[in-house]
């Protein structure tokens, strides 16, 4: 019983969801569900998804990242290889705080993905690495 | 946020769930007890507690039976009895504050997951739970807690651990239907409809929720309560193939084959179209309509057919905008406040699942508070009104009817134009038109009664016809009535009946091509040309009568399969005619013999002496016309004269 709960629970829910979504191109059974887990970022990652907001950018080498346009404009940077999100709210709710799984555009990814609602852009090597720098030039 | 988009629909469903859980806190905090034995409740024994994120995870012992009846001191885990995980968020642990051992009361509708590859189930949305206390002990120990605070052990949770989406063992159905399984426990397997404890019916009064939390596959058992605010068929294009026999569709009844369609709402503002059976004719629509509209009925075992938008379904939005949106109030018996909310933006189209339809209508109960009737306006105020795809309403008289012609367009997708007055029209000297046109496109399904009345001439109920762009069109969700209806709001609408003869407008400079008018003037010239003449039988009208073999000099009917003695003599005869209402245009009438009396005796004369000059110069006096078409260069009206209904 050591092992946690969460990411299972997590990780179940959004693959019903993108069953459901493949076999009827709904995905309105798990709204509630979603609410109950994710809590408050449950609405704005499903708004994010509704604007089709989420875009994976894919490199010749197959390296993957996503690029999520936030409500404010601003485009924010999420991996594929593990949880994490250029936006203020991931670095204070997830990483300081552990209150949250996700920020919201890291759920909007998963929703994305799972709806078919994930743009594809297909970019050179220089151009991801360039993004990846660009973050830490931010930060920096 | 995105109008009817998935953010918005979650943000209802929200609201609604957060007065509820508050309506649940309150109650338990004073100190109303619940009771446990409804079925559908959890009943749990706490063991162990931890937090992650916000929510909090306790390991649980699922009792089969409310703990009173066990002794109190009972604290060994019985390994039969099933674990459980269950989930509080952070809100529900502050309201519970629960410790070891303590024993829970899960309230419907909570829902239950079941993680590949994990042994433990686990249960969520656990908003209306409530800490139940044994005895005395159990109070008095409660408190001394209460005033101590425990310490929980959080998890913290790696961020390296990512969500993988896609199944490498795909089963399909078996799967989802195992890890989706609602409310109902395991140990109880009546099918009996959730019922929470707060609802003051039992039946469920949202649509919204029912869509929710019994996924695509459909609800078989839950019922959900709505009010019909229309009744109306559809074509049906499905199933119209297996009808035909041949090649030759099975026109029987008038035309198309339709779906009987319901359009219902919640108490909570969410629309729904319900697709029920298919019907052979649309005979009986009256009925459904004066029998069902306004009232509650209960749905069950129906299936979602379609999620649908404001963008893509205009039509069917347009009569829901018929509805102003309310709220129900915030007392008790409350009163539905009109709001300044928008309108609602998406809405499910449902229908039946495999066969097994469950709509029973309380015909006997009152009118819902929350129908809307159609507000019947008099033809002069449609006429004025300003926006486009506005539904409206109305009682009228059709003067003539014109069937499409097109012979490439097969019989059931015609479209037809009427013609239609009423006593707000003719009442007016000026300024409006007298008559005004209204097409009834194929998707607009008649009745084999109605389309009897339309060649008859009859006034007829025009229920949610579309006006926009100047033109009412009957469309889809337009029903055609002979009787108004019982509960109609007429708004100070004059709908008395036409006194005197129907009167036109006269031809003019005005006058539009696809209208109807009247007409006089005089003779200036024929159209010798296409002039003929026919005899025709006088027991059925057949035109096509053929020599008798016998007698050369007889004529012979086939579809009365006898002589015809005194054949009917029927002539066409374009005129040209000059109108003081219109000098400047070049008039051609197409006149029928036996229509007009002054035609007859004019074509006569004219057939007689085939001298056009015998017409010429000759009155003719207010015909009623259909203007085929107007041109300008040359200025040109081209008409046939016809007969009003």
């Amino acid at each position: 019983m050591d092992s946690c709960t969460l990411p299972g629970v997590a990780e179940e829910l959004l693959r019903e969801i993108r069953k459901a979504f493949q076999e009827t191109s709904q995905a309105e059974m798990f709204s509630c569900r979603l609410k109950f887990i994710f809590g408050p970022s449950a609405v704005p990652a499903l708004d994010l998804v509704d604007q089709r907001s989420v875009t994976r950018l894919r490199s010749p080498s197959g390296r993957i990242l996503y690029q999520v346009l936030g409500s404010s404009g601003k485009l924010y940077t999420c991996y594929s290889s593990c949880h994490f999100c250029t936006c203020p709210a991931f670095g204070f709710s997830v990483l300081q705080k552990s209150e949250s799984l996700l920020c919201k555009h890291i759920l909007a990814v998963y929703l994305s993905q799972a709806m078919g609602a994930c743009q594809e852009l297909a970019v050179s090597e220089e151009q991801l690495t360039n993004i990846l720098l660009a973050e830490e030039e931010d930060e920096g | 946020l995105c109008r009817g988009g998935l953010a918005e629909r979650l943000c209802r469903l929200q609201n609604r769930e957060r007065s509820a859980i508050s309506f649940w806190r309150h109650q338990c905090l004073s100190g109303d007890r619940i009771p446990s034995d409804k079925s559908g409740v959890l009943i749990v024994k706490i063991l162990e507690i931890f937090e992650e994120c916000t929510i909090q995870v306790a390991i649980c012992q699922q009792l089969e039976q409310s703990p009173a009846t066990l002794s109190p001191e009972d604290a060994v885990i019985n390994a039969e009895e099933p674990i459980l995980k269950v989930l509080f968020t952070r809100e529900t642990a502050a309201h519970l504050k629960s410790r070891p051992q303590d024993v829970i009361h899960i309230y419907p509708p909570w829902q239950k997951l079941l993680i590949q590859n994990a042994d433990v189930p686990v249960i969520m949305n656990t908003y209306f739970s409530q800490k139940v206390l044994l005895s005395e002990h159990s109070e008095a120990r409660e408190k001394t807690y209460g005033l101590t605070k425990m310490l929980i052990r959080k998890n913290i949770i790696s961020l390296a651990q990512t969500f993988r989406l896609d199944d490498v063992n795909d089963k399909l159905h078996q799967e989802s239907s195992d890890n989706q399984v609602p409310c109902a426990p395991q140990t109880h397997k009546n099918g009996d409809s959730q019922r929470r404890p707060l609802a003051l019916s039992a039946v469920n009064d949202s649509l919204l929720e029912m869509v929710e939390s019994q996924g695509a596959v459909g609800w078989r058992e839950v019922q959900v309560q709505v009010v019909i605010q229309r009744v109306y068929c559809l074509p049906a294009r499905e199933g119209y193939r297996s009808h035909t026999q041949g090649n030759k569709p099975l026109l029987s009844n008038g035309g198309m084959f339709c779906r009987l369609c319901l359009l219902v709402q919640d108490a909570y503002g969410m629309f729904s179209e319900v697709q029920l059976q298919s019907l052979s004719s649309t005979d009986g629509i009256e009925q459904y309509c004066r029998r069902w509209e306004g009232k509650s009925c209960c749905l069950a075992g129906m299936k979602i057919l379609q999620r649908t938008t404001r963008g893509r379904a205009l039509g069917l939005f347009s009569l829901i905008d018929i509805v102003p949106v309310k709220v129900p109030g915030q007392s008790q018996d409350s009163e539905m406040m009109t709001t300044n909310l928008p309108p609602p933006s998406f809405c499910y189209i449902l229908t039946v699942q495999s066969g097994e339809i469950h709509v029973e209508v309380d015909e006997e109960e009152q009118i819902s508070n929350l129908y809307q009737p159609p507000a019947v306006h008099g033809l002069k105020e449609i006429l004025r009104i300003d926006g486009c795809n506005e539904r409206c309403s109305f009682w009228g008289q059709v003067l003539y009817q014109r069937l499409q012609t097109k012979h490439s367009v097969p019989i059931d997708q015609r479209e037809m134009l009427l013609f239609v007055t009423d006593s707000t029209l003719q009442n007016v000297a000026h300024g409006i038109p007298k008559v005004v046109a209204v097409s009834v496109t194929a998707s607009c399904v008649l009745s084999m009664e109605i389309t009897e009345a339309l060649s008859a001439g009859s006034q007829l109920f025009f229920k949610d016809a579309l006006w926009g762009n100047g033109r009412i069109i009957c469309v889809e969700r337009t029903v055609l009535l002979l009787q108004k209806p019982l509960l109609c709001s007429a708004a100070g609408a004059d709908l008395s009946e036409l006194t005197g003869p129907v009167r036109l407008d006269e031809l003019d400079s005005t006058t539009q091509a696809s209208s109807i008018c009247a007409l006089r003037g005089t003779v200036v010239g024929v159209n010798e040309s296409t002039a003929f003449s026919w005899p025709t039988c006088n027991r059925c009208g057949n035109g096509k009568l053929e020599v008798c073999p016998q007698d050369r000099e007889l004529l012979y009917c086939n579809q009365c399969s006898e002589v015809v003695t005194a054949p009917v003599l029927k002539m066409q005869l374009e005129v040209f005619l000059s109108c003081p209402s219109r000098p400047q245009s070049t008039v051609k009438v197409k006149v029928w013999h036996e229509i007009t009396m002054f035609v007859l005796l004019t074509m006569l004369l004219f057939l007689q002496t085939y001298e056009v000059q015998s017409v010429l110069g000759k009155e003719v006096g207010l015909l009623s016309c259909y203007v085929h078409s107007i041109t300008s260069h040359p200025n040109c009206v081209a008409l046939e004269e016809i007969v009003l209904l």
